[in-house]
């Protein structure tokens, strides 16, 4: 039987039984909570003092003409970095997943870290390694001269390491579409005589559109609200994005600061409706159902290409992950910035002080790894029946909500943390308790912001479910939940666990959110990083930044021991 | 609705062993690096043993959002702060979020390093000056140098869009006579390349991107101190300032704490914790750090908070149009 | 065991109506048909009596229970309908025993009593040494008959089958049919069976409501249906024939052959005419006489175990007949037409 596909049919929603109507209510308030709310409350904050005259904060910001050059800005150096994240992940998705490579779970493993490593980490290996104190280029005698300038300090310089930082977002929404493909759709167009090419141009990208298009969102959503690259490379540069602009505000004397600040957010939540849109558009056009059972997946034979492959993805590796790594390690094992590591100066100091010292590493570590786990695991268990939902509204209305999780992932996260300041700085009214000042509002800034970073893609992964499965439950009695539970969770179990992973990932070395909301002793991973290396101590930041990458590997390899257990595909570096 | 329940017991579970609390509480908002707010915090214990400190360090930009946004809201958190300058403070004051206490050691100061009616007082000096890379062909002594063609994109200098302290060291140098606005458009034209604070300078200069740089005092001196191979020098036209203000809000919980915190950090003890950390203290009777020249040696610019802050948005449209152009 | 009754029951989408005012009694254990071809809202019929759509008007009763109206609608899993979907819809992730026993372990019947009923299903649809295998494992005929065992192990009082063969070859039909009548002698159940091709209707039901447009066209057994269709669209549909251009007649009777001679004889294309639908088997090559008709072989179709003969009357019009030997084309012969039925105009 040659499995055909069939445009997906829309349920629209019978009388909702009890189960779905309290879901539904239920999820309601928790999108209001952590969406909407904090999205309003800055949309309020950029209307306070608007008044008629021409000088009201918000009229301000709109007649700026740096306002504008911004948002062009923002727009070309998140575009551009999307379409490298898209490229660089469909590419390392497309070969990973689909082709008889070797050693394809070091592949992907190694692909999940250069996330983990602080972009200015990468940037300045970068600049380190083409710059007039590369060691390699010395040893070749062509550096340059010393304050020749340097091309990573532009518009495109900005893109390509954004490009580089959200790759693995499309690289993971876009595996979990990719070892759905059930082999026969391959035999099926080999027999039609089609050439791999072709068979990949025709089949393959079509079926995975969706996803793709879905990760691309989520690297544009997550390049706009970006401040530490184009601070690094931007700023020298004199070139301004939205988020470094709101940080100029933010650094002005100004008393109205705040008020500019939402209205320039406001900005840039209009910038991610907008893309929304334009999302919609495209995955409506794409939105095929798998019929309903899944034979062996896909997979090329690559034969005399397979070893130029290779060659290619380790060189790719070595530009993003092992020069910054290696940078990284060395940083953090010379006594001070910008001494030779040689036998002599050789020491360990670093980790012995980060270690030992004050136990204020030991907490940041526990509220990094805490905090992650949370919010990692209460969204993918929210975005099983929130996906669910969604689903089932009508296109319009699920656009609209889609775009509401959207706005506290793209707004930068010092913005969003400002949001939740002006919210909870009181104690919550009736319960009279204050979540100001303690993990837990980090942990509800987390929600919100990373609540669309789940969620996609699950929704992707839904979307591309036969209905019939769930209709055939229905016929076998089994209420929505039982359902969610029994059918479609297994269904889509490998999305959910990357929605979880990409969270815990994004969450475990999170900076701008928790810059404003960590207190004494709430301290994460992040903040104590950026802390030590703002205060001249980037010796000690290294050592936690290696720390880090250590701890996060070694989590994953844990994972991979899990993986027998779990369903599977839902551990990427697993085969 | 589960759900909602679940969540609201997560955060009360989380919020709950902070609502613990004894003592009194002082609590600090600062920008001192984590190492030196640490030392200051458990010296002022030290010496105070019934008073517990609790404090917040950002830098002064994200500190001073956070607290603007607490303030919005319509909460005083911190009793006292510390933060890198006077410009920030005086805009404090205007907007009336500072409680003035004459502190009975300010005797010992200089009257332009806190305000007259003892809303806020200088803790320290911290200049910014000249660092360049030991391995760099030219060995810069004064401003003038970064205007030269040999300096021609080789220097890096913290951003005054990004930084406060640079804003008021961008306001002194366009004060001074010898150098003003004209000045700076020579910078630009010398490709001078901002960024977006000292520890990007450092890094560049440190690093061998940029052999020059722009920078705050101590951060050179202390990173060389460990071996780092840079070299600071105090610019003969003179060095431009920030004093590290501390000051009481208005409404704060422990106003007898905060002015003891006042008092600790401008007496002999407190000043000499600030030489011990490794910077000028304000007060003129005490030492100066290792590293440092003859106090007489270091020429200060003069520099007028009130003034720039009045100037602040014009001196920032000024810079981007002549950096972002 | 309860009535099946579709009372005025209508359906739009976006204002598009695509069920239009249908009414069925579907007695106790009866196999019924819903024939039509594609588009003619059969499926969404079978959909709103799953209770997967809401219906836009009228009622849908079982026994004395109301499942759907306008007002009120029972969910899906509260029906005990069994169905049978056309791509089956067997769960990737669940081997065939889990499968077959998922509608049991929703109900929590206990383990020893399900793997009872599980053993049960398979046997009827002989499939028990495949309990452990996955979906992906079996072929397509496996597959739906696995679908089969999972529709009929709660022993639902209603079974539903979504054009169950479409995706099966010729000769895995004919099988997959054997075992449908098997499976309703032995359940007993009312069994809604959706299909576009007529001969698969016409071998299994009891009664077959043939439906275009969304409307009903007739309702009655294969055999009703095949010998006294409605209306022309329905005489070209089901079974094998042609309809011929008469003068007026009026319609739903049989004509014999005297008349429908004359009738033949009389028409003519500016006068207002009527159509009759002659089968096969009831024209008849005879020596020429007065009374015959005279017609010329237009093709002649070798079928094994006999040759359709295609014929064109004098007058144009086409008539499709049987023979035992090969005719030559274009060979002029007589026939003799022994009895027509008259038919309706299409709407």
């Amino acid at each position: 039987m040659t499995p055909s596909l069939i445009k997906a049919r829309f349920i629209d929603g019978p009388s909702m039984d009890s189960q779905l109507r309290w879901l539904s209510i239920g999820l309601f308030v928790l999108i209001a909570t952590l969406s909407v709310v904090p999205s309003l409350r800055l949309l309020v904050e950029a209307l306070s003092q608007v008044t008629l005259s021409a000088s009201s904060p918000l009229a301000e910001v709109l007649r700026s003409e740096r306002t504008w050059i911004a948002l062009k800005n923002s727009f070309y150096t998140s575009g551009l970095g999307t379409l490298i994240a898209v490229v660089l992940g469909c590419g390392f998705g497309f070969v990973t997943t689909l082709t008889n490579i070797r050693g394809r779970a070091v592949w992907v493993f190694c692909f999940m870290l250069p996330m983990m490593i602080p972009p200015q980490v990468t940037a300045l290996s970068w600049l380190q390694l083409f710059g007039p104190a590369s060691p390699i280029l010395n040893t070749f005698g062509i550096a340059p001269t010393l304050g020749s300038p340097q091309p990573m300090y532009s518009a495109e310089g900005i893109a390509l390491l954004l490009g580089i930082q959200s790759a693995p977002l499309v690289y993971l929404a876009l595996r979990t579409q990719l070892i759905a493909l059930p082999q026969d759709l391959l035999e099926a167009a080999q027999l039609a005589k089609a050439s791999p090419f072709r068979v990949w141009v025709d089949i393959i990208v079509p079926l995975c559109r969706s996803a793709i298009v879905a990760g691309a969102a989520l690297a544009f959503v997550s390049s706009l609200g970006n401040f530490g690259i184009p601070a690094m490379l931007g700023i020298p540069a004199g070139y301004i994005v939205l988020p470094t602009l709101i940080y100029q505000q933010m650094a002005g004397f100004g008393n109205d600061m705040l008020s500019q600040v939402a209205s320039l957010s406001m900005i840039i939540a209009l910038l991610v409706l907008a893309g929304m849109l334009l999302q919609q558009w495209l995955q409506q056009r794409s939105r095929y159902a798998l019929l309903g059972h899944t034979a062996k997946s896909i997979s090329f034979r690559l034969q005399r290409w397979r070893l130029p492959l290779e060659l290619l993805l380790a060189v790719i590796l070595c530009f993003i992950l092992v020069a910054p790594l290696f940078a990284l390690i060395v940083s953090s094992l010379v006594p001070a910035l910008g001494m030779p590591l040689t036998l002599d100066t050789l020491t360990f100091s670093a980790f012995h002080e980060m270690i030992s010292r004050q136990g204020v590493t030991k907490r940041a570590f526990e509220n990094s790894v805490f905090l992650a786990f949370v919010s990692a695991f209460v969204l993918m268990v929210v975005s099983l029946p929130l996906g669910y939902l969604l689903m089932r509204l009508p296109m319009r209305t699920r656009a609209v909500i889609a775009s509401l999780i959207e706005v506290p992932y793209a707004i930068p996260g010092i913005v969003l943390a400002i949001a939740f300041i002006l919210l909870f700085a009181k104690p919550l009214p009736f319960i009279e308790i204050s979540l100001y000042g303690t993990l837990g509002i980090i942990f509800l800034a987390y929600l919100s912001c990373f609540l669309s970073v789940c969620l996609k893609p699950v929704l992707s992964a839904m979307s591309q479910l036969d209905p019939v499965l769930e209709e055939a439950a229905q016929l076998a009695g089994a209420r929505p939940l039982k359902r969610l539970v029994d059918i479609i969770l297994p269904l889509t179990a490998p999305a959910f666990f990357a929605g979880g992973l990409l969270v815990f990932l994004i969450s475990i070395n999170e900076l701008t959110v928790s810059a404003l909301l960590w207190s004494a002793g709430n301290e994460t991973l992040g903040v104590l990083i950026f802390n030590l290396d703002e205060s001249g101590d980037s010796v000690l930041a290294s050592a936690i930044a290696v720390l880090v990458v250590m701890l996060v590997a070694g989590l994953m390899s844990l994972l991979s021991l899990c993986a027998p257990r779990l369903p599977k595909g839902v551990i990427p570096w697993h085969d | 609705m589960t759900m909602k329940k679940t969540l609201l017991i997560c955060a009360a579970a989380l919020a709950f062993p902070l609502s613990v609390q004894a003592q009194d509480v002082l609590t600090l908002y600062t920008s001192q690096p984590n190492k030196d707010a640490q030392m200051t915090v458990d010296a002022f214990e030290a010496a105070n043993p019934n008073i517990k400190v609790e404090w917040v360090r950002d830098g002064t930009t994200k500190l001073m959002t956070k607290l603007r946004a607490e303030l919005s809201s319509g909460v005083v958190k911190p009793d006292v702060l510390l933060i890198a300058d006077s410009v920030t403070m005086e805009s404090m004051v205007s907007d009336g979020y500072l409680e003035a206490y004459l502190s009975p050691n300010r005797t010992k100061y200089e009257d332009s390093l806190y305000s007259d009616k003892g809303y806020y007082y200088g803790t320290k000096l911290i200049t910014t000056g000249i660092v360049h890379h030991k391995k760099a062909p030219q060995s810069p002594t004064d401003w003038s140098d970064f205007i030269k063609p040999a300096y021609k994109n080789q220097v890096a200098m913290p951003s005054p869009l990004y930084s406060g302290a640079a804003l008021i060291h961008l306001a002194t140098l366009t004060d001074e006579k010898t150098l003003g606005w004209n000045y700076y458009e020579q910078l630009h034209t010398n490709q001078v390349k901002a960024q977006g604070g000292n520890g990007g300078v450092l890094k560049a200069v440190a690093s061998g991107t940029k052999p020059y740089g722009v920078i705050v005092d101590f951060l050179a001196i202390r990173e060389a101190a460990k071996g780092s191979p840079i070299e600071f020098v105090f610019p003969k036209t003179g060095v431009s300032m920030v004093t590290e203000p501390v000051a009481i809000m208005k409404g704060a919980k422990n106003k007898a704490a905060a002015k003891r915190f006042v008092d600790f950090l401008l007496s002999q003890e407190g000043q000499q914790l600030v030489l011990e950390q490794g910077y000028l203290p304000a007060r003129g009777d005490i030492g100066v750090p290792a590293g440092f020249p003859k106090r007489e040696e270091i020429r200060l610019m003069p520099f007028d908070a009130a003034k720039t802050l009045e100037n602040n948005e014009a001196n920032k449209a000024r810079f981007s149009k002549i950096f972002e152009g | 065991m309860a009535r099946l009754i579709l009372e005025n029951l209508h359906k739009s989408f976006n204002g598009e109506a695509v069920v239009k005012n249908i009414n069925l009694t579907i007695e106790p254990g009866e196999f019924v048909a819903l024939l039509g071809p594609s588009g003619c809202g059969k499926s969404t019929i079978l959909r709103m009596l799953a209770g997967f759509e809401p219906v836009s008007d009228g009622q849908v009763t079982h026994g004395e229970i109301c499942l759907s109206s306008n007002k009120h609608h029972v969910a899906t899993e509260d029906r005990n309908f069994g169905m049978v979907f056309q791509s089956y819809a067997l769960w990737p992730h669940m081997s065939v025993k889990d499968n077959v026993g998922y509608p049991l372990k929703v109900q929590k019947i206990k383990s020893d009593e399900r793997d009872r009923r599980i053993q049960e299903a398979l046997e009827i649809v002989q499939l028990e040494e495949y309990a452990d295998r996955l979906p992906a494992q079996l072929s397509g005929g496996q597959r739906q008959r696995v679908a089969l065992a999972r529709s009929l192990v709660t022993e639902p009082d209603v079974v539903l089958f979504d054009e169950p063969l479409a995706n099966l070859d010729r000769h895995l039909r004919a099988k997959m049919e054997e075992t449908f009548r098997a499976f309703h002698k032995r359940t007993g159940a009312t069994i809604v069976y959706v299909t576009h091709d007529q001969s698969e209707a016409m071998s299994l039901a009891d009664r077959i409501a043939v439906l275009n447009k969304g409307e009903l066209v007739q309702w009655g057994t294969p055999q009703a249906l095949y010998a006294t269709p409605k209306n022309t669209w329905l005489a070209n549909f089901i079974g094998r024939g042609s309809v011929l251009k008469v003068s007026e007649i009026a319609p739903q009777q049989y004509v014999n052959s005297t008349d429908l001679h004359d009738l033949i004889k009389r028409y003519s294309s500016e006068q207002v005419f009527s159509s009759v639908l002659v089968r096969p088997q009831d024209i008849r090559f005879v020596p020429a006489d007065a009374f015959s008709i005279i017609v010329t072989v237009d093709n002649c179709i070798f079928r094994g175990e006999r040759y359709d003969i295609e014929l064109t009357l004098e007058d144009g019009q086409k008539l499709l007949t049987y023979s035992d030997v090969p005719m030559t084309i274009n060979s002029p012969h007589h026939i003799r037409l022994e009895q027509a039925w008259s038919l309706e105009s299409e709407s």
